[in-house]
Protein backbone atom coordinates (compact mmCIF):
# COMPACT_ATOMS: atom_id res chain seq x y z
CA UNK A 1 0.00 0.00 0.00
CA UNK A 2 1.08 3.55 -0.63
CA UNK A 3 1.08 6.04 2.24
CA UNK A 4 1.90 9.72 2.43
CA UNK A 5 3.98 10.81 5.39
CA UNK A 6 3.49 14.49 6.21
CA UNK A 7 6.28 15.44 8.60
CA UNK A 8 6.80 18.59 10.66
CA UNK A 9 10.18 20.05 9.71
CA UNK A 10 12.21 22.76 11.40
CA UNK A 11 15.91 23.38 11.00
CA UNK A 12 17.03 26.15 13.39
CA UNK A 13 20.03 26.96 11.16
CA UNK A 14 17.97 27.55 8.02
CA UNK A 15 14.29 28.02 8.83
CA UNK A 16 12.60 30.99 10.43
CA UNK A 17 9.33 29.09 10.65
CA UNK A 18 8.52 25.39 10.73
CA UNK A 19 6.93 23.77 7.69
CA UNK A 20 5.65 20.37 6.62
CA UNK A 21 7.15 18.06 4.02
CA UNK A 22 5.37 15.11 2.44
CA UNK A 23 6.90 11.83 1.35
CA UNK A 24 5.13 9.11 -0.61
CA UNK A 25 6.22 5.65 0.43
CA UNK A 26 5.37 2.02 -0.16
CA UNK A 27 4.51 0.43 3.17
CA UNK A 28 3.25 -2.86 4.54
CA UNK A 29 0.25 -2.69 6.89
CA UNK A 30 2.44 -4.28 9.55
CA UNK A 31 5.17 -1.63 9.24
CA UNK A 32 5.55 0.69 12.19
CA UNK A 33 5.61 4.47 11.88
CA UNK A 34 9.23 4.34 13.07
CA UNK A 35 10.10 2.07 10.11
CA UNK A 36 8.73 4.70 7.73
CA UNK A 37 10.65 7.48 9.46
CA UNK A 38 13.84 5.42 9.19
CA UNK A 39 13.08 4.87 5.49
CA UNK A 40 12.63 8.60 4.87
CA UNK A 41 15.88 9.33 6.70
CA UNK A 42 17.77 6.64 4.79
CA UNK A 43 16.42 7.16 1.27
CA UNK A 44 14.78 10.61 1.02
CA UNK A 45 16.31 13.10 3.42
CA UNK A 46 19.18 12.29 5.75
CA UNK A 47 18.69 15.54 7.63
CA UNK A 48 15.37 14.39 9.13
CA UNK A 49 15.89 14.32 12.89
CA UNK A 50 14.02 12.29 15.48
CA UNK A 51 14.87 10.42 18.66
CA UNK A 52 14.83 6.63 18.78
CA UNK A 53 16.71 4.04 20.73
CA UNK A 54 15.38 0.59 21.56
CA UNK A 55 12.58 0.72 18.96
CA UNK A 56 10.54 -1.71 21.04
CA UNK A 57 8.41 0.53 23.26
CA UNK A 58 10.70 0.32 26.26
CA UNK A 59 13.04 3.32 26.17
CA UNK A 60 10.36 5.95 25.47
CA UNK A 61 12.55 8.00 23.12
CA UNK A 62 10.26 8.27 20.12
CA UNK A 63 7.11 9.85 21.54
CA UNK A 64 5.55 12.11 18.91
CA UNK A 65 2.17 13.26 17.68
CA UNK A 66 0.96 10.78 15.09
CA UNK A 67 -2.23 11.88 13.35
CA UNK A 68 -2.78 14.36 16.17
CA UNK A 69 -2.30 12.08 19.18
CA UNK A 70 0.76 11.33 21.31
CA UNK A 71 2.09 7.87 20.59
CA UNK A 72 5.36 5.97 20.37
CA UNK A 73 6.42 5.69 16.71
CA UNK A 74 7.84 2.22 17.41
CA UNK A 75 4.53 0.88 18.71
CA UNK A 76 2.09 2.18 16.10
CA UNK A 77 1.44 -0.04 13.08
CA UNK A 78 0.31 1.53 9.81
CA UNK A 79 -2.82 -0.64 9.75
CA UNK A 80 -3.86 0.75 13.14
CA UNK A 81 -4.01 4.28 11.77
CA UNK A 82 -6.59 3.40 9.09
CA UNK A 83 -5.45 6.39 7.03
CA UNK A 84 -3.18 6.63 4.00
CA UNK A 85 -2.01 10.07 5.03
CA UNK A 86 -0.04 10.12 8.26
CA UNK A 87 0.85 13.41 9.90
CA UNK A 88 3.82 13.35 12.26
CA UNK A 89 4.58 16.27 14.56
CA UNK A 90 6.65 16.81 17.72
CA UNK A 91 4.97 16.50 21.12
CA UNK A 92 3.23 19.67 22.28
CA UNK A 93 4.25 22.16 24.93
CA UNK A 94 8.03 21.78 24.53
CA UNK A 95 10.58 23.83 22.61
CA UNK A 96 11.41 22.21 19.27
CA UNK A 97 15.16 21.80 18.80
CA UNK A 98 15.00 20.28 15.32
CA UNK A 99 12.24 18.51 13.36
CA UNK A 100 10.71 16.01 15.81
CA UNK A 101 13.25 16.54 18.58
CA UNK A 102 12.10 18.64 21.53
CA UNK A 103 13.94 20.01 24.55
CA UNK A 104 13.08 17.55 27.32
CA UNK A 105 14.86 19.50 30.08
CA UNK A 106 11.71 21.21 31.53
CA UNK A 107 10.13 17.75 31.72
CA UNK A 108 13.07 16.27 33.62
CA UNK A 109 13.32 19.36 35.81
CA UNK A 110 9.74 18.70 36.96
CA UNK A 111 10.54 15.01 37.32
CA UNK A 112 13.44 15.72 39.68
CA UNK A 113 11.19 17.76 42.00
CA UNK A 114 9.38 14.62 43.23
CA UNK A 115 12.62 12.89 44.32
CA UNK A 116 12.44 10.02 41.82
CA UNK A 117 14.53 7.64 43.86
CA UNK A 118 14.16 5.28 46.80
CA UNK A 119 14.71 6.89 50.22
CA UNK A 120 15.20 4.89 53.40
CA UNK A 121 17.85 5.83 55.95
CA UNK A 122 17.05 2.95 58.29
CA UNK A 123 19.88 0.40 58.56
CA UNK A 124 19.34 -2.23 55.88
CA UNK A 125 18.50 -5.77 57.02
CA UNK A 126 20.95 -8.58 56.38
CA UNK A 127 19.05 -9.59 53.27
CA UNK A 128 16.56 -7.58 51.18
CA UNK A 129 13.84 -5.24 52.53
CA UNK A 130 10.88 -7.57 52.50
CA UNK A 131 7.52 -6.65 50.99
CA UNK A 132 4.31 -8.64 50.73
CA UNK A 133 2.65 -9.29 47.37
CA UNK A 134 -0.17 -6.91 48.34
CA UNK A 135 2.29 -4.14 49.24
CA UNK A 136 4.04 -4.57 45.86
CA UNK A 137 0.73 -4.68 44.03
CA UNK A 138 -0.22 -1.29 45.50
CA UNK A 139 2.15 0.62 43.20
CA UNK A 140 2.69 -1.94 40.44
CA UNK A 141 0.89 0.10 37.77
CA UNK A 142 3.07 3.18 38.20
CA UNK A 143 6.35 1.22 37.99
CA UNK A 144 5.68 0.82 34.27
CA UNK A 145 6.45 4.45 33.37
CA UNK A 146 9.17 4.85 30.71
CA UNK A 147 9.38 8.68 30.86
CA UNK A 148 8.37 9.15 27.23
CA UNK A 149 6.48 12.36 28.18
CA UNK A 150 3.40 11.34 26.17
CA UNK A 151 1.17 11.97 29.19
CA UNK A 152 2.65 15.28 30.29
CA UNK A 153 2.65 16.73 26.78
CA UNK A 154 -0.99 15.75 26.23
CA UNK A 155 -2.12 17.57 29.38
CA UNK A 156 -3.89 20.95 28.91
CA UNK A 157 -2.78 22.07 32.37
CA UNK A 158 0.85 21.52 31.33
CA UNK A 159 0.27 23.31 28.02
CA UNK A 160 -1.10 26.24 30.00
CA UNK A 161 1.89 26.36 32.34
CA UNK A 162 5.05 24.28 32.05
CA UNK A 163 5.74 24.74 35.76
CA UNK A 164 2.92 22.26 36.45
CA UNK A 165 4.78 19.12 37.48
CA UNK A 166 2.71 17.08 35.07
CA UNK A 167 1.37 13.54 35.03
CA UNK A 168 4.70 11.74 34.52
CA UNK A 169 6.29 13.32 37.60
CA UNK A 170 3.19 12.56 39.68
CA UNK A 171 3.13 8.96 38.44
CA UNK A 172 6.77 8.60 39.55
CA UNK A 173 5.95 10.17 42.91
CA UNK A 174 3.05 7.68 43.27
CA UNK A 175 5.46 4.80 42.58
CA UNK A 176 7.55 5.78 45.64
CA UNK A 177 4.86 7.25 47.92
CA UNK A 178 2.93 3.96 47.97
CA UNK A 179 6.06 1.79 48.26
CA UNK A 180 5.96 0.36 51.80
CA UNK A 181 9.80 0.40 51.99
CA UNK A 182 10.19 4.10 51.16
CA UNK A 183 10.34 6.73 53.91
CA UNK A 184 10.10 10.03 51.99
CA UNK A 185 6.38 9.89 51.18
CA UNK A 186 5.54 12.85 53.42
CA UNK A 187 8.18 15.05 51.77
CA UNK A 188 6.97 14.11 48.29
CA UNK A 189 3.35 14.83 49.25
CA UNK A 190 4.45 18.22 50.59
CA UNK A 191 6.12 19.03 47.27
CA UNK A 192 3.07 17.89 45.34
CA UNK A 193 0.72 19.96 47.50
CA UNK A 194 1.90 23.09 45.73
CA UNK A 195 0.36 25.66 43.39
CA UNK A 196 1.94 23.74 40.51
CA UNK A 197 1.33 20.33 42.04
CA UNK A 198 -1.45 17.76 41.79
CA UNK A 199 -4.40 20.14 42.02
CA UNK A 200 -3.70 21.46 38.51
CA UNK A 201 -5.12 18.13 37.31
CA UNK A 202 -8.72 18.67 36.20
CA UNK A 203 -9.30 15.04 35.17
CA UNK A 204 -9.24 15.58 31.40
CA UNK A 205 -7.93 12.01 30.92
CA UNK A 206 -5.71 12.90 27.93
CA UNK A 207 -2.78 11.43 29.88
CA UNK A 208 -4.46 8.08 30.44
CA UNK A 209 -5.36 7.82 26.76
CA UNK A 210 -1.85 8.85 25.66
CA UNK A 211 0.12 6.48 27.90
CA UNK A 212 1.74 3.78 25.70
CA UNK A 213 2.19 1.61 28.81
CA UNK A 214 -1.51 1.79 29.65
CA UNK A 215 -0.88 3.19 33.12
CA UNK A 216 -4.02 4.54 34.78
CA UNK A 217 -2.40 7.94 35.11
CA UNK A 218 -5.43 9.96 36.21
CA UNK A 219 -6.24 7.38 38.85
CA UNK A 220 -2.67 7.57 40.21
CA UNK A 221 -2.96 11.37 40.37
CA UNK A 222 -6.32 10.97 42.15
CA UNK A 223 -4.75 8.66 44.73
CA UNK A 224 -1.97 11.16 45.40
CA UNK A 225 -4.55 13.96 45.78
CA UNK A 226 -6.44 11.83 48.29
CA UNK A 227 -3.25 11.04 50.22
CA UNK A 228 -2.52 14.77 50.48
CA UNK A 229 -6.07 15.58 51.58
CA UNK A 230 -6.34 12.81 54.18
CA UNK A 231 -2.68 12.64 55.22
CA UNK A 232 -2.91 8.87 54.94
CA UNK A 233 -0.96 6.58 52.64
CA UNK A 234 -2.91 3.36 52.36
CA UNK B 1 17.76 28.52 18.05
CA UNK B 2 15.05 26.24 19.35
CA UNK B 3 11.50 26.95 18.30
CA UNK B 4 9.60 28.65 21.11
CA UNK B 5 7.05 26.73 23.13
CA UNK B 6 3.67 27.25 21.49
CA UNK B 7 0.47 25.26 21.87
CA UNK B 8 -2.49 27.50 20.96
CA UNK B 9 -5.24 25.98 18.86
CA UNK B 10 -3.25 22.77 18.41
CA UNK B 11 -4.14 22.02 22.03
CA UNK B 12 -7.86 22.46 21.41
CA UNK B 13 -7.63 20.14 18.41
CA UNK B 14 -5.52 17.55 20.25
CA UNK B 15 -8.31 15.31 21.41
CA UNK B 16 -11.15 17.75 21.80
CA UNK B 17 -14.47 16.49 23.08
CA UNK B 18 -16.23 16.97 26.40
CA UNK B 19 -13.23 16.87 28.76
CA UNK B 20 -11.31 19.50 26.76
CA UNK B 21 -14.45 21.66 26.53
CA UNK B 22 -14.93 21.37 30.30
CA UNK B 23 -11.28 22.28 30.94
CA UNK B 24 -11.45 25.32 28.62
CA UNK B 25 -14.79 26.50 30.00
CA UNK B 26 -13.57 26.07 33.57
CA UNK B 27 -10.62 28.40 32.96
CA UNK B 28 -12.63 30.93 30.95
CA UNK B 29 -15.46 30.97 33.50
CA UNK B 30 -12.95 31.37 36.35
CA UNK B 31 -11.47 34.41 34.63
CA UNK B 32 -14.93 35.86 33.91
CA UNK B 33 -15.98 35.43 37.56
CA UNK B 34 -12.94 37.47 38.64
CA UNK B 35 -13.85 40.17 36.09
CA UNK B 36 -17.53 40.19 37.15
CA UNK B 37 -16.73 40.44 40.86
CA UNK B 38 -14.11 43.11 40.14
CA UNK B 39 -16.61 45.12 38.08
CA UNK B 40 -19.19 44.80 40.83
CA UNK B 41 -16.77 46.06 43.50
CA UNK B 42 -15.69 48.89 41.19
CA UNK B 43 -19.33 49.90 40.52
CA UNK B 44 -20.07 49.97 44.28
CA UNK B 45 -16.96 52.07 44.87
CA UNK B 46 -17.91 54.64 42.23
CA UNK B 47 -21.52 54.75 43.45
CA UNK B 48 -20.58 55.37 47.06
CA UNK B 49 -17.34 57.32 46.89
CA UNK B 50 -17.55 59.51 43.80
CA UNK B 51 -20.14 61.66 42.16
CA UNK B 52 -19.47 60.27 38.66
CA UNK B 53 -22.05 58.30 36.63
CA UNK B 54 -19.58 55.48 36.05
CA UNK B 55 -20.97 53.37 38.89
CA UNK B 56 -24.56 53.78 37.66
CA UNK B 57 -23.55 52.90 34.10
CA UNK B 58 -21.64 49.84 35.26
CA UNK B 59 -24.67 48.73 37.26
CA UNK B 60 -26.96 49.19 34.24
CA UNK B 61 -24.72 46.82 32.25
CA UNK B 62 -24.35 44.48 35.23
CA UNK B 63 -28.07 44.20 35.83
CA UNK B 64 -29.09 43.79 32.17
CA UNK B 65 -30.82 40.54 31.28
CA UNK B 66 -28.12 39.38 28.82
CA UNK B 67 -25.40 40.00 31.37
CA UNK B 68 -27.32 38.16 34.09
CA UNK B 69 -27.85 35.16 31.79
CA UNK B 70 -24.11 35.09 31.04
CA UNK B 71 -23.11 35.46 34.70
CA UNK B 72 -25.48 32.69 35.68
CA UNK B 73 -23.97 30.38 33.03
CA UNK B 74 -20.42 31.15 34.12
CA UNK B 75 -21.02 30.77 37.86
CA UNK B 76 -23.13 27.66 37.57
CA UNK B 77 -20.81 25.90 35.13
CA UNK B 78 -17.72 26.76 37.19
CA UNK B 79 -19.40 25.60 40.40
CA UNK B 80 -20.70 22.33 38.99
CA UNK B 81 -17.48 21.46 37.19
CA UNK B 82 -15.51 22.27 40.34
CA UNK B 83 -17.84 20.01 42.29
CA UNK B 84 -17.26 17.19 39.77
CA UNK B 85 -13.48 17.58 40.15
CA UNK B 86 -13.81 17.67 43.96
CA UNK B 87 -15.89 14.49 43.99
CA UNK B 88 -13.38 12.68 41.74
CA UNK B 89 -10.51 13.95 43.91
CA UNK B 90 -12.19 12.67 47.06
CA UNK B 91 -13.13 9.27 45.66
CA UNK B 92 -10.48 8.34 43.06
CA UNK B 93 -12.22 5.00 42.55
CA UNK B 94 -15.00 6.95 40.78
CA UNK B 95 -12.50 7.95 38.07
CA UNK B 96 -13.45 4.70 36.38
CA UNK B 97 -16.86 6.28 35.74
CA UNK B 98 -15.57 9.74 34.77
CA UNK B 99 -17.48 9.69 31.46
CA UNK B 100 -20.75 9.02 33.33
CA UNK B 101 -19.90 11.68 35.92
CA UNK B 102 -19.32 14.23 33.13
CA UNK B 103 -22.66 13.33 31.55
CA UNK B 104 -24.32 13.66 34.95
CA UNK B 105 -22.83 17.13 35.31
CA UNK B 106 -24.41 18.21 32.00
CA UNK B 107 -27.67 16.41 32.90
CA UNK B 108 -27.91 18.58 36.02
CA UNK B 109 -26.65 21.75 34.32
CA UNK B 110 -28.85 21.88 31.22
CA UNK B 111 -32.34 21.63 32.83
CA UNK B 112 -31.48 23.80 35.86
CA UNK B 113 -29.82 26.47 33.71
CA UNK B 114 -32.51 26.30 31.03
CA UNK B 115 -35.35 26.58 33.54
CA UNK B 116 -33.75 29.52 35.35
CA UNK B 117 -33.08 31.39 32.09
CA UNK B 118 -36.68 30.74 31.04
CA UNK B 119 -37.96 32.21 34.34
CA UNK B 120 -35.59 35.20 34.00
CA UNK B 121 -36.79 35.94 30.46
CA UNK B 122 -40.42 35.45 31.45
CA UNK B 123 -39.99 37.80 34.41
CA UNK B 124 -38.26 40.43 32.25
CA UNK B 125 -41.02 40.21 29.62
CA UNK B 126 -43.84 40.51 32.16
CA UNK B 127 -42.25 43.48 33.94
CA UNK B 128 -41.96 45.27 30.60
Amino acid sequence: MQVTLKIFRYNPEEDKKPHYESYKLEAEPTDRVLDLLEYVKSYHDGTLSFRRSCAHGVCGSDAMRINGLNRLACKVLIKELSAKKITIEPILGMQVIKDLIVDMEPFFENYRVVMPYFVNDEPPPKRERLQSQEQRERFDDTTKCILCASCTTSCPSFWANEKYLGPAAIVTAHRFIFDSRDRAGAERLKRLNDAFGVYRCHTIFNCTVACPREIEVTRAIGEVKKAIATGKID
Amino acid sequence: MALKRSVGLKGLRYRGGGPMLAWSLHRISGLLIIIFVGTHVLASFFMQQTASDLGTNLNIIYESLYFQILIYFVVMFHGLNGLRILILDTWPQLLEYQREVTWLQWLVFIPVYGLTVFIMIQHAASSG
